[in-house]
């Protein structure tokens, strides 16, 4: 049984029209208008036990607003949410022992208390057993090197350090589902790599379902199998990352820099283009053409000095999906070839 | 089911005690300004006494009486316990506070009986500053203990009212002009500032049918006498209505509230 089940999930949001100008204020204050936005128009997923999902889109897709339906603490306007058997706005606080949050831009730490303390009342509110709460303060101090800050007050510690006490703190009630909401934000590379290898432990080793949101991809990468991308309150593509990189990864790019300033540059089989005059840049389909071939033609064409190849990442395939939409249509198959 | 546990709640309250403990500076001023409004209550009734002997057969002992323990009372009454609802909707830390395992209403009850408790041992002070100020009557045990008991009834209708004020910050996100106002007709017309017995018959009638009076009115004309043995149950009854009654908006403001959420940014 899926361990999270979303069926045509909907909400709208009705807020109050605004109308400009200092007598449109006014007479917002006596007579009202309402607009309705349809934040997540029909989402469909459904999650196993123990998966790392990707969960991602731009802003303002709807991705916080389905998060918070999976929470309970929004309803939804039409639809079925299921978490491990619970309809979670029905049974909000069975659904809070099953269920643990990380938000990066907020945290969920007593601001005023010192980081231990905050665990202390988690514990109070939670009803973790003695044994099981040291165990895993004991595990989380260890994974995420908290020792040196646990007697220090929140507000005095820098964001690496509260942003590891608020996963510690997310996770000492041995939740089954974890939401992370741009867990990484702002963080430097050596805190983020330290947050996820936290992730992939715990996953791991205790076997929690974990939905990640995220601007970024390089958390995606390294964490995720599956991505969910959702765009304009739809579904826009549910599978695996590789399904993405066979579609969209299939353009590599040939950057070369010439010893002389070109003022056109063409190259059969690739789209070529002039980055500035001593830049070319040969975007190629590699399951049409080689980069060995290719390289030969251009350093038989041009007079070359540098030469470097890009590979297509999650970022600009995103980026291409974001900005044209998703290709569902079956079989992807090699662009036609410019006649050569 | 899972069991119902006590615990966090307690947590909750000593959280607050020892946060409300931190900001000193407050809690004397709010002292200091309890002894001021008695001093100036003090002067403006003696001289109101020295043209107009005893208006409504009340003497000038016992009005002095029920203003100082109007103002002691004011210390546990004036503090509203349940503002954490809105600074929490609108910091949108409610969001959280809703993702945890916890019964919403009684973690701010908690908080506010963790406010309350702190401020109750301001009443030790406050009482014997008061009495360098002015006479306080005391009655006899007995009905003490029937003002206490209405007292605490009293503090529930008001903290049930605060409650509902906050909560309607679920719609406005802001409720502080609705609050004043509130604030005002309750002090007014629940005879924090002047006894009930002295307004008009035809006002007081509705006065004293109005919830507010069950705030301040009630237990103050327990503690004078002025409310005797027999009158108790009604007296009391009345109080427990309204209590009730709030307990149910409550609930109903809160139910939809929850259904209703919105939270900001983010």
């Amino acid at each position: 049984m899926p361990i999270i089940e979303v069926r045509d999930l909907r909400k709208v949001f009705r807020s109050v029209k605004r109308q400009p100008g200092l007598g449109g204020t006014l007479r917002t204050l006596f007579s009202r208008e309402y607009v309705d936005k349809v934040a997540v128009t029909g989402i469909t997923m459904s999650l196993e036990a123990g998966e790392l999902v990707g969960y991602i889109g731009p802003n303002g897709a709807g991705k916080s607003t389905t998060i918070k339906m999976l929470t309970g603490i929004l309803v939804p306007s039409s639809g079925d949410v299921r978490v491990a058997g619970i309809v979670p706005y029905e049974q909000r606080t069975a659904n809070a022992r099953n269920i643990g949050v990380v938000f990066g831009q907020r945290s969920q730490l007593y601001w005023d208390l010192p980081l231990v303390e905050s665990f202390e009342l988690l514990r109070a509110i939670y009803g973790i057993p003695r044994e099981r709460y040291r165990a895993n303060v004991d595990a989380f101090v260890d994974i995420l090197e908290m020792g040196d800050f646990l007697a220090t007050p929140v507000r005095q510690l820098s964001l690496g350090q509260r942003m590891r006490g608020d996963f510690a703190a997310a996770m000492l009630h041995d939740p089954k589902v974890v939401f992370l909401d741009e867990p990484t934000i702002g963080l430097d590379v050596v805190a983020k790599e330290a947050i996820r290898t936290f992730i992939a432990e715990v996953n791991a080793e205790r076997g929690t379902t974990f939905i990640l949101t995220t601007h970024d991809l390089a958390d995606i990468e390294r964490l995720c199998r599956r991505v969910v991308l959702i765009d304009g309150g739809t579904l826009i593509f549910d599978g695996e990352i590789e399904t993405l990189r066979e579609r969209y990864g299939t353009h590599r790019t040939l950057v070369v820099r010439l010893a002389e300033a070109a003022a056109a540059i063409e190259m059969p089989g690739t789209e070529a283009t002039l980055a500035d005059p001593t830049t070319a840049r040969f975007r190629f389909d590699r399951r049409t053409v080689t980069a060995e071939s290719l390289i030969r033609r251009v350093i038989d064409t041009y007079d070359v000095t540098d030469i470097t190849l890009e590979e297509p990442d999650l970022e600009s395939m995103i980026t291409r999906i974001y900005r044209d939409g998703y290709d569902a249509s079956p079989a992807p198959g090699p662009e036609p070839q410019a006649a050569t | 089911m899972v069991r119902f546990r006590f615990e966090p709640y307690v947590e909750f309250a000593k959280k607050a005690f020892s946060r409300e403990a931190t900001y000193r500076m407050e809690v004397f001023s709010n002292l200091g300004g309890v002894l001021i409004r008695l001093f100036i209550m003090k002067s403006v009734w003696t001289a109101l006494y020295a043209h107009n002997a005893a208006p409504a057969g009340v003497p000038l002992d016992a009005i002095i009486t029920y203003t100082a323990v109007a103002l002691l009372m004011s210390i546990i009454l004036e503090i509203d316990g349940t503002r954490l609802i809105q600074t929490r909707v609108r910091e949108g830390t409610i969001a959280t506070d809703l993702m945890k395992p916890i019964n919403l209403v009684l973690f701010f009850f908690s908080d506010g009986i963790g406010q309350t408790l702190l401020h109750a041992f301001l009443i030790v002070p406050a009482l014997v500053l008061a009495l360098a100020i002015v006479h306080i009557d005391v009655p006899a045990p007995a009905t003490l203990a029937v003002f206490a008991l209405s007292f605490l009834v009293g503090y529930m209708v008001n903290f049930l009212l605060n409650f509902t004020m906050n909560a309607i910050a679920f719609w406005t996100l802001e409720t502080h002009a609705i609050q004043l106002m509130v604030r005002w007709v309750s002090d007014l017309l629940g005879g924090q500032i002047v006894p009930l017995i002295f307004f008009p018959p035809v006002l007081q009638n509705v006065v004293l049918a109005l919830p507010f009076a069950a705030i301040y009115s009630t237990p103050l004309l327990i503690y004078l006498g002025t409310i005797t043995p027999e009158q108790y149950g009604a007296a009391l009854g009345l109080q427990a209505m309204w209590a009730l009654a709030f307990a149910a908006v409550s609930a109903v403001i809160w139910r939809a509230a929850q259904r209703h959420i919105v939270i900001q940014g983010g």
